[in-house]
């Protein structure tokens, strides 16, 4: 993770607020906490920096994208007996994976011939518990239709709905580190990846890291779904660039035997 | 509901193999192996001297990748001199390889720009040119500066020109006039001191506008 001078206010909060979390008397005795990893501090650390503010059907046309043009190249090669699997990371607080499951119960007119799983993971370990207890407000819910919230979600108080329990318990919910490849490869590989908006936080060392532990997670042909202000292209040459109507996304090439690219 | 859970029991754990293991493998291995080896040596500096070795002998670009970024993960003084001999490959891919991984080491390479920048092959002062645009204004105006004054080739000036556009400091002004001046039967160098001269400017209204 890279913080430029422009982020100092953003780190100076954060580190701020865990000083006040943990009671520490000042800067030097909190970093020593931190460095000596002090009732988990350093974990605590970590969920402090990342950035977990998201919304149901967050950038929509990639969902639509998914549903149109990424499930028919993915469907067009399997028999109807694999999984298709699909990873949110990172998922924050539930938002991108419970989205992901209602676009496609909702639209996409194959769905009840497979069976698809849906996993969503994070570096942040509160945001996981969020996400699994799938509680959301208003400003969470905003894109989405009445009809939607009422069907997937049961009213808990005048502001604040929970995702149903089918739902809650089809999604799969775990830690991980997307630059750690002994963490990302216990995960094995998927059809689409949805990794948005946390690549841009990395140094670019980091980030080429990261590109290749997500196309060692991707099945050959599979397709990875970005930030639209992000480029794999930028990052590594491993991706080919796919143009669809609704989303420009990569995918790692088919290949043959050999593990050689057959385009 | 077509959505399934499947436990996280139900993925195997994976286990890191031994380094000699891993050295074997990116030596002798299949495809896929030699990209597993390649990655998984990315925290072994002792590693260093089979990756360089292997990127000498390895045709998959696949794989060369994944040993370019080994090596600059391991960034240290001896995986960037494994690195800076691709700069003067006959393969484009081979040096446009090893100058993006030495844009991944900004604490290693800033250290040798320097003797890169008076390499005697143009084609390495060129990249170098290049890699100078991760250092500070000040640092990219001294060197940079120093180089436009005296490099033979006017398509190293011309790229460092370029980078001076992006990032130069207002007195490095004098020695763009001068470049100019050196090649002035080439148009283009003109156009491109300039172009630079006036972004330079514009950056620093107070003291140049």
């Amino acid at each position: 993770m890279v913080f430029g001078e422009s982020k100092r206010y953003y780190v100076d909060r954060r580190v701020t607020d865990r000083i006040a979390a943990t009671g520490a008397q000042s800067f030097a005795s909190y970093f020593a906490r931190l460095r000596s990893d002090l009732n988990g501090e350093i974990e605590q650390f970590i969920n402090a920096f990342t950035v977990n503010e998201t919304y149901f059907y967050r950038e929509e046309h990639q969902l639509r994208c998914l549903s149109s043009d990424l499930l028919a190249q993915r469907t067009a090669r399997v028999d109807r007996t694999r999984t298709i699997r699909i990873w949110s990371i990172p998922c924050s607080t539930g938002e991108e994976p419970y989205s992901i499951a209602i676009w496609l119960l909702e639209n996409w007119p194959q769905v009840d011939a497979y069976d698809i799983e849906i996993v969503g993971s994070d570096i942040d370990t509160q945001v996981l518990e969020a996400a699994r207890s799938g509680i959301y407000g208003r400003r969470a819910l905003m894109r989405l239709a009445p009809a939607l919230i009422q069907k997937y979600f049961e009213p808990l108080d005048e502001d604040r709905w929970r995702v149903i329990e089918d739902l809650r318990q089809s999604v799969r919910f775990s830690p991980v580190n997307v630059v750690e490849a002994s963490e990302t490869r216990a995960y094995g590989q998927f059809d689409v990846i949805f990794c948005r908006n946390v690549l841009i936080y990395f140094d670019d060392a980091s980030r080429r890291i990261a590109a290749e532990n997500l196309f060692e997670n991707l099945l050959p042909g599979g397709f990875i779904c970005l930030g639209h202000t992000e480029s794999m292209s930028r990052i590594s040459p491993l991706f080919e660039v796919c143009r669809y109507a609704d989303a420009i996304v990569y995918r790692r090439a088919r290949e043959d035997a050999d593990g050689k690219s057959v385009g | 509901m077509p959505l399934i859970r499947k436990s996280p029991s139900e993925t195997a754990p994976t286990r890191a193999p031994e380094v000699p293991t891993l050295i074997a493998a990116l030596e002798n291995g299949s495809q896929q192996e030699r990209w597993a080896a390649a990655r998984g040596l990315a925290k072994v500096p002792g590693a260093v001297a089979a990756l360089g070795k292997a990127l000498g002998r390895e045709a998959d670009e696949r794989v060369r990748l994944a040993i370019f970024t080994s090596l600059a993960t391991i960034s240290s003084a001896a995986s960037l001199d494994a690195i800076l001999p691709y700069l003067r490959s006959d393969d484009a891919s081979l040096r446009t390889g090893a100058l993006d991984a030495l844009r991944l080491m900004p604490g290693i390479v800033p250290g040798r720009l320097e003797s890169l920048l008076c390499d005697p092959d143009p084609d390495v002062r060129l990249l170098a040119c290049d890699l100078a645009r991760d250092l500070s204004s000040q640092e990219a105006s001294i060197l940079l500066s120093s180089l436009i004054e005296v490099d033979p080739s006017v398509n190293v000036c011309a790229a460092a020109v370029d980078v001076l556009a992006e990032i130069g400091a207002p007195d490095t002004l004098p020695s763009l006039v001068r470049c100019a001046a050196r090649f002035a039967d080439r148009p283009f160098l003109g156009f491109a001191v300039k172009v630079a001269s006036e972004r330079i400017g514009s950056r620093f209204p107070a003291r140049h506008g």
